[in-house]
């Protein structure tokens, strides 16, 4: 089982107020998590912290009990986690195997056909698939790429609702049967009550809800 | 995947951006490739011209009070003689010859002689006591002189007279023709003071120009009217003077280390430097090489400018392209790749395509690069005619070898009674040759053009953490 863990973080942009502030929490492969809190309350940014994509002010983020400072942010966000935008963020002149293929431990093919894309669509131009196909072939990236951290930012934002639902359930499938932990920063209540834990942010602080 | 593939995947999947980049390659790389060519062109034509005109320097005899063998005698009219008791003897040519860098040399003693010989008259009239009298030139060979070097006379008959010289003598075959000799037949030389000579003709040639300086001359000036022959001769006829020549012409193989050569020819102290005087002339060779050096360094400048423009377009462009990819940058940086794989995929592509670029630019160039090179160089020559044009009547004209005239020697009368012979010197047009090793120095800088280029570009988006390009995505 592989641990993520926050100590004492502090972030805060110079002469500011912290936009986090000691926040402390353990994140466990095996459940979804969820993160809500409203705009501007750090969500983002500890999501952020979370995928090596900055570094706090102070504190520390432990994987395993390890800084990530450690190996390297790149290394982090290579081998540890594995990011979900809500704009999807695909390689615009490359096909879903392609973009998979950028990071995949493994042949990408399958991993799309299981979430659901055929193989002539998983040929296909990305911008050529609909929004819900994209953010599928955003998740088999994650997937493929072995991490066992999948930290997701609205991953579904931009869908309508029965997409959205889908979207919600492969990454819930994702926790339970490839073992990975799935964090998920969301305002949708709806995906928050898939979540096993649920953390609130609140002007900086961390408030565990459920 | 690696940077390799993933910029193969976006130079053949962004056709269009792929094909405007090949084109501003090829275009700077047919400026590159083209200034390069002629840059060496010119460095080549240069080097031929070194060594085609060649440099010389003269050593005579020092005629003033510094010279201790020096003398000057008065008879009783108040004619006066000047002599030295060291002439440049054989001697002194052979250690001088030992000299690095000194390949050839043209000596000659000369003076005026009566013959029992009807002359070819001149055009100026002359006292009786000169009317059957000519110059003597007794020489080391005719082969060498200038005479014949410079293609003002060509041997016709017979052979030329010896290095060694001897009694021998070679003369205008119309003198001959005139007074009936042939070659075997024999001349007597005579000097005031009584001495003779007697040499045998060996040889006969023809004038091959008449000069403009020498239209109006004297008798024993003609060109037709001069003998030639061996130093031994000479000594018959200056029997009170030490044997050796007036002035000794020695040819060096490299004009520009002139200087060089004669500096250290004076470091041979086994030559008494007090009794001659060294004066070097590569005139030639300077006037010629001038063009061809202000060239070099227009081109130079010019290759300077080209790839200084082109890195800096180059740079403003891909700066551009590097913003409008700063999505693609950053989801490449937030799954896990390092800042230098992404800089190398961008690098790799524009190296794809400089590849193809810089090859096809073999092409372009070898269309434009020898007309550019010859037009810009015939300017340059033109320009440096109407600069020197006061200087004209030195007898020095620099010309473009196609529009230069066949007559490219002047003989100058230099008004001691006696001349010079100055060559014109062309500019050869350049041979501008697309190299295998220009296309290496094309790779060479158009690479590096691209690697500064992709740093500077890649720079403002690569010093942002992967959080700021992601919520500048956003």
């Amino acid at each position: 089982m592989a641990v993520l863990e926050t100590k004492e973080v502090f972030y805060s942009y110079a002469k500011e107020n912290n936009i986090l502030s000691d926040v402390n929490a353990l994140f466990e492969t095996g459940r979804m998590y969820a993160i809500l809190g409203p705009s501007g309350s750090g969500k983002t940014t500890l999501l952020s912290l979370l995928g090596g994509l900055d570094s706090p002010t102070k504190g520390e983020i432990l994987f395993n009990g390890e800084n990530i400072a450690g190996r390297g942010l790149e290394y982090h966000r290579r081998h540890h986690v594995s990011l979900i935008f809500q704009s999807y963020n695909l390689i615009d002149y490359m096909t879903p195997v392609e973009n998979v293929n950028l990071t995949a431990q493994q042949d990408a093919l399958p991993v799309l056909k299981r979430l659901g894309l055929s193989a002539e669509e998983a040929k296909r131009n990305v911008l050529k698939l609909s929004g819900g196909q994209q953010q599928r072939v955003a998740i088999a990236r994650t997937l493929a790429s072995g991490a066992p951290f999948i930290l997701a930012d609205e991953p579904t934002g931009n869908l309508d609702e029965d997409t959205a639902a889908e979207i919600t359930g492969i990454l819930k499938e994702s926790a339970y049967e490839l073992d990975k932990c799935v964090i998920v920063v969301t305002h949708s209540s709806e995906l928050a009550k898939q979540a096993d834990i649920v953390l609130k942010l609140k002007r900086g602080k961390l408030l565990s809800v459920r | 995947m690696d940077f390799i593939k993933r910029a193969f995947l976006y130079v053949t999947k962004k056709r269009g951006k792929s094909a405007l980049l090949f084109i501003i390659l090829l275009v700077i790389a047919t400026f590159v490739l083209t200034g390069l060519s002629i840059e060496k062109a010119t460095r080549v034509t240069q080097d031929n011209l070194r060594y085609a005109l060649g440099g010389e320097f003269e050593m005579a005899p020092d005629y003033s009070e510094s010279n201790p063998y020096y003398k000057m005698e008065t008879d009783e009219e108040g004619n006066f003689t000047i002599d030295t008791k060291m002439p440049v003897t054989q001697e002194i040519i052979d250690k001088v010859m030992e000299t690095a860098g000194v390949e050839s040399y043209d000596g000659m003693s000369q003076c005026l002689v009566s013959t029992n010989l009807d002359v070819i008259p001149g055009t100026v009239p002359v006292k009786d006591k000169y009317r059957d009298r000519v110059y003597g030139r007794f020489v080391t060979g005719t082969e060498n002189s200038s005479f014949f070097r410079g293609g003002i006379m060509k041997l016709i008959e017979g052979s030329h007279v010896p290095a060694d010289g001897g009694h021998v003598a070679v003369i205008s075959k119309a003198l001959a023709e005139k007074n009936g000799l042939r070659i075997g037949d024999s001349i007597t030389l005579t000097v005031d003071g009584g001495d003779k000579t007697e040499i045998k003709i060996i040889g006969l040639f023809e004038v091959l120009k008449q000069e403009q300086a020498y239209t109006n001359v004297n008798s024993f000036d003609k060109l037709e009217n001069q003998i030639f022959s061996g130093l031994q001769a000479y000594q018959e006829l200056m029997s009170d003077s030490a044997a050796g020549y007036q002035n000794v012409v020695f040819g060096v193989d490299d004009p520009a280390q002139l200087d060089e050569i004669v500096a250290g020819l004076k470091q041979n102290d086994t030559i008494d430097w007090r009794a001659f005087k060294v004066e070097t002339n590569n005139k030639t060779y300077q006037a010629a090489a001038a063009p061809l050096e202000k060239f070099q360094t227009l081109i130079t400048t010019v290759l300077i400018l080209i790839v200084a423009v082109s890195a800096v377009v180059l740079s403003l462009i891909l700066t551009m392209w590097a913003k409008s990819r700063i999505h693609e940058t950053g989801v490449l940086l937030s799954i896990g790749f390092r800042k230098g794989a992404v800089i190398g995929q961008y690098l790799a592509e524009v190296l794809m395509i400089a590849v193809f670029a810089f090859g096809l630019s073999f092409f372009s160039s070898n269309l434009i690069a020898g007309q550019i090179g010859n037009s810009l160089l015939q300017a340059q020559v033109q320009s440096g005619e109407e600069q020197t044009a006061p200087q004209e009547d030195n007898g020095l004209q620099i010309k473009m070898k196609d529009e230069a005239k066949q007559d490219n020697v002047v003989i100058n009368d230099n008004g001691d009674g006696g001349e010079s012979i100055q060559k014109n010197a062309s500019v050869e047009p350049l041979n501008v040759a697309i190299g295998l090793d220009n296309m290496a120095r094309l790779y060479l800088i158009g690479f590096a053009i691209i690697i500064l280029s992709v740093g500077i570009s890649s720079a403002s988006v690569m010093r942002l953490k992967p959080r700021e390009i992601l919520s500048k995505m956003s």
